[in-house]
């Protein structure tokens, strides 16, 4: 390949220019990057230093994300990326990476949230069928659950902007595993201050 | 001087500056601006500022995630003009046998400032220890820091 992370090429912390002396060693190596992209699964397994093994993503689409303010993590379908602090290059390209600001589908979610405080989330887009549909509240549950349910409603109440994210059916996360490196696209839910944050950041830019 | 980081910084950054150990979201935990910070050992005392400042510096041995252990080594500080890194001199005498004489010698080492650090000039006495490689030169964490004394007060300072 050629690609090499030794620093016997670069100068010293003198400026002194360093001899060049031996050949490339087999344990300086590098290689090139997965450049992971959203798609169909895709992961090559590679063979590393010690006999183990990395996963190279090189295409995903699911990834598993928390919802840490209500403890829950999601298995969720990766719409588009948002934002990169690096790179905006890798959003053009919609490469994931650590650190890059996602949207997620929101549904499993939302799903959660319902059974869990039988509270409505996201409006009701389609107004013929809710007749039809079995509505949230009118769903049959146990006495034994509805008293469950009603201990929990304190805990209910979540931020406007999150809400408006459940609306359009899309949450922003941020990635932190290493797609090129675990072969897996996992992440938080942004929320608060963090929310904040990055969709001042990616308003800025649009 | 060296250079303060205030909030203004925490906007101005591409990514969002928050500690690697502390959970933003977790529920039940609501104190204002929960801050994480480490004892470094060795009987360094953590700065008043690294507890109650603001800032995110994930090199810092006090609220940053690196661990001091091997040398400790104090000297002399030549350079401030470093983002968040100063350049240290150590003097010492080597010993020529042949002539029995000493001659002059220097090292100059690059220390990583914590913000914790405040108002650190040149020419004031300060502590490093040794840490992981930081960046290409960085090996080092400024522990302890005392200003340059100067002419004419009476304190003995040994270097």
């Amino acid at each position: 390949m050629g690609i090499s992370r030794d620093s016997r090429h670069k100068r010293s912390h003198t400026g002194a220019k360093r001899a060049h002396y031996r050949k490339k060693r087999k344990f300086e190596l590098g290689r090139q990057p997965a450049n992971t992209k959203i798609g169909a699964k895709r992961i090559h397994e590679v063979r590393v230093r010690g006999g183990n093994r990395k996963f190279r993503a090189l295409r995903l689409e699911t990834g598993n994300f928390t919802w840490a303010s209500q403890s829950t993590t999601r298995k969720t379908r990766i719409v588009v990326v948002s934002y990169n602090a690096s790179n905006n290059e890798l959003v053009r390209t919609n490469t994931l990476v650590k650190g890059s600001v996602i949207q997620i589908d929101a549904t499993p979610f939302r799903q959660w949230y319902e059974n869990h405080y039988a509270l409505p989330l996201g409006k009701k887009k389609r107004q013929g069928k809710d007749a039809n549909e079995e509505s949230e509240e009118s769903k049959k549950r146990s006495n034994h659950l509805m008293r469950k349910v009603e201990a929990r409603r304190d805990d209910a109440k979540i931020d406007q902007h999150l809400e408006e994210q459940f609306n359009s059916g899309r949450l922003y996360a941020i990635i932190t595993s290493r797609p090129g490196q675990s072969g897996r696209c996992d992440g938080y839910i942004l929320e608060g201050k963090e929310l904040d944050f990055y969709l001042r950041k990616i308003r800025s830019k649009k | 001087m060296s250079r303060r980081v205030s909030c203004e910084d925490l906007v101005t950054e591409r990514s969002y500056q928050k500690q690697e150990a502390i959970s933003l979201h977790a529920k039940g935990v609501q104190k204002k601006e929960s801050r994480w910070t480490r004892e470094v050992g060795l009987g360094f005392k953590t700065p008043r500022e690294a507890v109650e400042g603001n800032y995110i510096d994930k090199k810092c041995p006090f609220t940053g995630n690196v661990s001091i252990r091997g040398r400790i080594l104090t000297g002399i500080v030549t350079s401030t003009k470093m983002k968040r890194t100063i350049i240290i001199r150590r003097d010492y005498l080597h010993y020529v046998t042949k002539y029995k004489r000493y001659e002059k010698r220097h090292k100059k080492i690059a220390a990583h400032l914590s913000p914790a650090f405040v108002g650190v000039a040149v020419g004031d006495t300060v502590t490093v220890g040794e840490c992981r490689p930081l960046s290409k030169t960085v090996r080092f964490n400024v522990l302890k820091h005392s200003k340059k004394v100067s002419k004419g007060s009476k304190q003995f300072q040994k270097f």
